[in-house]
């Protein structure tokens, strides 16, 4: 009974193997063309970590080192450039401070330029005043002058003739003296008129 | 046949014999390996055009050509990517991000490129192993900047009340070891292989129609289309490229601080 069990077993076990190598056989010539193979993946592991260790030691530090010396370079001539812009100001401003300065001091001269022509010239009219002022009381004085000895002269003519005439009409002397003290009141008194 | 058209299967579409190798080997070199080594290739000449000495001095020159397009690709990946995400600490993982991008965007380009006419990463293999690339990399960096205690602070976030924790920790657990390294390889996987079950579409279309009589008038519309799916397929080939590279420095940048 055993021994019947025992081969019936291991012919089950037989046709088990069988089946299952037929199944694997069958499964092998279906190849799923979505699933990875071993080939193709040993070749794409192979050459893209040859890429990264070629791109990490060879390809990449030259290119960055351009990029990174030029980056350095726009930040230095930006930063140059920032400078240069400031000191511009700077100087625009010292410019502009001096400019003010020279206008200010433009503004005193001027203004003391004139204080001093205003000056001078009242000074200058001042003395053409005085000049003027002196000319006429001299010309004044000269003209009083004259006035007297005019009417000095005018008295004395006026006295000769009155007399003259007077002692034609009476026939007799006259005082002179007298008589020339009246003509000279009458011609002071017609003067003052 | 659907439709009247001779659609290849998926098989022939995506499945390339070996160029050297037996059949199933482990190291079988076929189309896919050499997209993978010409991307190696391609990016190491253009760096290495872009780095000739007298294309570098004078430092002042404005860059031109090779130089040029490497700077500006190197300046978008430090600037655009690395400092948005993870800011100037994060500069140190450029190489590895650059290399990502180049790699992912160089293999994707040659779903346009005459007789290649097949995205690298159309095929799980290569976005698989980026994927598990990266997430060995942010895990690393975790433990670089925290220590073991990386691994709780990721899946345990500081703030999160002890009461939600039964509830948090496994989610987190599930999306930062589980979803991320699956959702960026099946992602850049799917995109580029749809692109190009498309452009295939639109080819064999246009293929059957130029032998057609009376539908031969609805050629030039299915030839505009296929012409216009392949500058889209330019297009997300870059997007792709730039999404892989800005969620692996996400990722790296969430590693680098608790807080994250």
């Amino acid at each position: 009974m055993l021994a019947s069990i025992l081969v019936l077993a291991s012919d089950a076990a037989t046709t088990a193997t069988e089946l299952l190598d037929q199944a694997a056989g069958e499964a092998e010539a279906v190849k799923n063309p979505i699933l990875p193979t071993v080939n193709e993946m040993f070749w794409a592991a192979i050459f893209f970590i040859a890429l990264w260790a070629l791109m990490k030691f060879v390809l990449l530090p030259r290119i960055t080192k351009v990029m990174d010396g030029r980056t350095d370079k726009v930040r230095d001539d930006l930063a140059a450039a920032e400078a240069a812009e400031t000191e511009r100001v700077a100087k625009l401003e010292q410019y502009e401070a001096g400019l003010a300065g020279a206008r200010a001091e433009a503004v005193a001269i001027l203004e003391a330029s004139r204080a001093e022509g205003d000056a001078e010239r009242r000074t200058q009219i001042a003395a053409a005043e005085a000049d003027v002022a002196a000319a006429r009381a001299e010309a004044a004085a000269e003209i009083a002058g004259a006035k007297d000895r005019a009417r000095s002269e005018l008295t004395g003519s006026i006295t000769d003739i009155a007399v003259g005439a007077a002692e034609a009409v009476i026939q007799k002397p006259l005082d002179r003296a007298a008589q020339g003290r009246i003509v000279e009141d009458y011609v002071n008194a017609s003067g003052q008129n | 046949m659907i439709f009247g058209l001779e659609f290849p299967p998926i098989e022939n579409l995506v499945e390339w014999p070996n160029l050297f190798g037996p059949t199933d080997s482990w190291y079988g070199f076929n189309k896919i390996a050499l997209i993978n080594l010409v991307a190696l290739v391609a990016t190491t000449v253009l760096f290495l055009l872009a780095g000739r000495r007298k294309t570098l001095e004078p430092v002042t020159n404005a860059p031109k050509g090779s130089r040029n397009l490497v700077e500006s690709a190197v300046g978008f990946i430090r600037d655009g990517i690395i400092v948005e995400t993870i800011g100037v600490d994060g500069l140190r993982y450029l190489p590895f991000l650059a290399s990502l991008f180049f790699f992912i965007l160089i293999t994707n380009i040659f779903e346009v490129i005459p007789f290649f006419h097949m995205p690298g990463n159309a095929r799980m293999a290569g976005p698989a192993v980026l994927a598990l690339l990266t997430w060995v990399y942010f895990i690393a960096v975790g433990i670089k900047h925290q220590g073991l205690k990386y691994f709780w602070n990721s899946v345990a976030p500081p703030g999160v009340p002890k009461a939600l924790l039964p509830l948090v920790v496994p989610i987190e657990l599930l999306s930062t070891f589980i979803v991320r390294p699956f959702s960026l390889a099946v992602r850049l996987f799917a995109n580029m292989l749809a692109g190009h079950i498309l452009l295939v579409t639109f080819t064999v279309l246009c293929i059957t129609l130029w032998g057609a009589s009376l539908l031969l008038a609805v050629l030039p519309f299915s030839f505009l289309m296929l012409v216009g799916l392949t500058g889209f397929e330019i297009m997300v080939a870059f997007l792709q490229a730039y999404i892989f590279t800005i969620l692996a420095s996400v990722y790296i940048g969430s590693s680098m601080h608790a807080e994250h």
